[in-house]
């Protein structure tokens, strides 16, 4: 791994001229949206919601991810993922169009090693929905190879701070080879894997009993080393449990909002960010129209209404939202106000690039 | 697109593709009729129906059962209108806490009835209870109760509830009328609503997500399955209220859709199917195999209508349901 992350920089460097984020205009965030044309593009976005470029996508895109240091934006493909596409924000230009080996498929997130040097893929054996994660060299973006994600359907994929593990949210769904359908929500096992660049299983944990039908799906680091987990709930609707859950080395805790609260997300989270300074963790959901803040301890603080939000990432006191009727809003203790409308409608997440 | 270029055609197209602050206009006029004549209209009668119940001073069932049937009609008409001020400070739960499959209700009444404690009478307190005990399900338990409930403290406690139900009829109403009224009819920047899209949107939300409780949640949970049928599971069921709730809620939906849009046959056509069968099904009856089939027929009939109104007036208003609510991933 040494050797390959310095290989890696060594023939970055070599390459001339060095660019790097501030030639991309350092845009703070980078989405996926739809043009009112029905085309599809990555936006690299500022901390007011501007969009300083915007790069075109072959097909809908889901999640990004973005290199530590390089101006390299890995836009994935919306599941079942046939392609991602590498980008260098700073010249425009497609680098790299990944494509799955054969009997794999993308599932839409992926992260990047510490030192750049590795690419790393959430995906899974088409056939059985078996996880994967597919490793993929930098700058070159060739096939290494691939390690277990230790369970079924992984969704989003992190790398843990302080150290090259990875954490992955493996959303324990089965879906049909060539669709979305699902084949096993009586049977299904999410769980949250924390997996070695060598592929090991350093911890596996569970929801709680009775909650095997939690879908965990999306993570936020804490600052602490822990993450926090978007569940999205496969089980009986009028049960309504909590949609968030706090991971703290091979253990899952649901974190429970008040009873009152219980059917706002309408059993869907869709995306999640935690904010170190503000010490505040949200959940949207598109299909509640809504957003929920907890505290870093996992206690619930407040809801905030917007139709069809989903896309968030921590922001200078708070959090900005995306929303599929393209607006871009702040959210922070005077509540969630839009602060710019663009012709376009917001995919899914929103990236932050606050480790560039 | 370009083919047919009516003013008013392009005047929504114009709204739907530009989200820019220039085109905040006066607000779009089928926005406006759901607010005037549909959700204004059912809000003030919702206090007016609440306040009535809260006006009952005696313990007699009689009277009561039937100002707290009025008052559930009330909230009928306006149920699915799940946005502004209803979806503050829990109202919405706090009104009407069902479904409720782990029985949180029951329990928790049971335990108020026991303790019977004065101080959780007094109106700023009972606001404070928990939901699961409030609002019409709340009353329900203490109106319908068999045997009947004799104490002083569930007639106490009855009053109580309907003091804090129309205490928050009054507040929600007040709500739109000083604020909310006029997010949905005037959008621009920096409001709630940045535009016209985005307010018929928010009504054609609630439309759907309205036609679907009744369909997945009023006649699915009882139904369960054919081997299992949930009768127990049905709303308002000691009360006798389940086929009638699926009645009047379709019969307002009715009319809301009809204030966000004038002409829509098919719609109308599949709202008098589902009414119409829906009249013939008593979901107390779901453990005869007859019974099962025409609610599940029912059901299937009010996902008709769905269909139907986003085929017709999804298109009319340039709305369809969220980019991200239907991706779900």
């Amino acid at each position: 791994m040494q050797r390959r992350g310095f290989l890696a920089s060594l023939a970055a460097t070599t390459m001339a001229p060095r660019l790097g984020w501030a030639d991309a205009g350092s845009p703070s965030y980078l989405a996926a949206a739809q043009t009112a044309t029905g085309t599809y593009e990555l936006h690299g976005l500022t901390q007011t919601g501007d969009s300083i470029f915007r790069l075109p996508l072959p097909a809908r895109g889901h999640a990004a991810t973005a290199h530590p240091s390089l101006p390299h934006a890995v836009a994935f493909a919306r599941r079942p993922g046939t392609f991602a596409l590498v980008i260098d924000c700073a010249r425009g230009l497609e680098l790299a169009r990944l494509t799955p080996p054969q009997g794999r498929q993308l599932n839409g997130h992926g992260a990047f090693s510490a030192d750049g040097s590795v690419l790393y893929t959430s995906e899974q054996v088409a056939e059985t929905s078996e996880g994967r994660i597919g490793l993929w060299s930098v700058p070159g973006y060739r096939r290494l190879g691939e390690i277990p994600s230790h369970g079924t359907g992984p969704h989003e994929i992190r790398r843990l701070p302080m150290s090259d593990d990875l954490l992955v949210a493996n959303g324990g769904i089965a879906t049909d080879p060539t669709d979305r359908t699902k084949l096993n929500i009586d049977r299904m096992r999410p769980n949250l894997a924390r997996v070695t660049p060598g592929g090991s299983l350093v911890s596996l944990a569970e929801p709680p009993e009775g909650m095997h039908q939690n879908s965990t799906r999306h993570l936020a680091l804490l600052p602490d080393g822990n993450a926090a987990c978007a569940l999205q709930w496969e089980g009986d609707p009028a049960e309504a449990p909590p949609l968030l859950a706090l991971w703290s080395e091979g253990a899952l805790a649901l974190c429970e909002p008040p009873l009152e609260e219980a059917f706002t997300m309408a059993n869907y989270a869709g995306s999640i960010a935690c904010n170190h300074a503000t010490r505040q963790i949200a959940i949207t959901s598109p299909k509640g129209g809504a957003v929920q803040v907890f505290g870093m301890d996992g206690v619930f603080q407040a809801t905030h209404r917007r139709a069809d939000v989903c896309g968030i990432a921590a922001a200078s006191g708070g959090f900005v939202v995306t929303d599929g009727n393209g607006a871009i809003s702040r959210l922070d203790a005077d509540g969630l106000h839009p602060m710019k409308a663009h012709s376009v409608q917001w995919d899914n997440h929103l990236i932050a690039l606050n480790a560039v | 697109m370009a083919t047919t270029r009516s003013p008013l055609k392009l005047r929504r197209l114009l709204a739907a593709l530009c989200l820019t602050p220039t085109l905040a206009g006066p607000g779009a006029a089928d926005v406006a009729d759901v607010v005037q004549d549909h959700a204004l209209p059912g809000y003030h009668r919702l206090t007016g129906a609440t306040a009535a119940l809260a006006g009952i001073d005696s313990c007699a069932a009689g009277p009561l059962r039937s100002a707290w049937n009025d008052a559930f009609d009330a909230w009928l008409d306006v149920a699915h209108l799940r946005l502004g001020p209803v979806e503050d400070d829990g109202r919405v739960l706090a009104i009407a806490f069902w479904p409720d499959p782990k029985g949180i209700g029951a329990r928790q009444m049971t335990q108020l009835l026991k303790d019977a404690d004065p101080a959780a009478l007094k109106p700023d307190h009972v606001a404070e209870l928990s939901v699961a005990v409030r609002g019409l399900f709340g009353m329900e338990r203490l109106l319908y109760a068999d045997p009947a409930l004799p104490d002083a403290y569930a007639c106490a406690l009855t009053h109580a509830l309907a003091d804090d139900l129309a205490r928050m009829a009054s507040e929600i109403e007040r709500g739109w009328q000083e604020g909310f009224a006029a997010a949905l009819t005037s959008p621009g920047p920096g409001q709630r609503y940045l535009n016209d899209t985005e307010t018929r949107q928010a009504l054609m939300t609630a439309l759907i997500t309205g036609i679907e409780f009744n369909a997945d949640t009023r006649v699915g949970r009882p139904l369960g399955t054919f081997d299992k049928p949930r009768p127990e599971r049905a709303e308002a069921r000691a009360s006798g209220r389940s086929q009638h709730n699926i009645i009047r809620s379709l019969t307002a939906l009715r009319a809301m859709a009809h204030a966000l849009h004038g002409q829509i046959p098919q719609t109308d056509a599949a709202f008098d199917r589902a009414i119409a069968q829906a009249e013939g099904v008593d979901l107390a009856g779901l453990d005869d195999p007859q019974v099962w089939l025409k609610a599940e027929i029912l059901g299937q009939s009010i996902r008709a209508i769905r269909d139907a109104a986003m085929a017709e007036i999804a298109p009319a208003l340039q709305v369809g349901v969220g980019f991200n609510a239907a991706d779900g991933d």
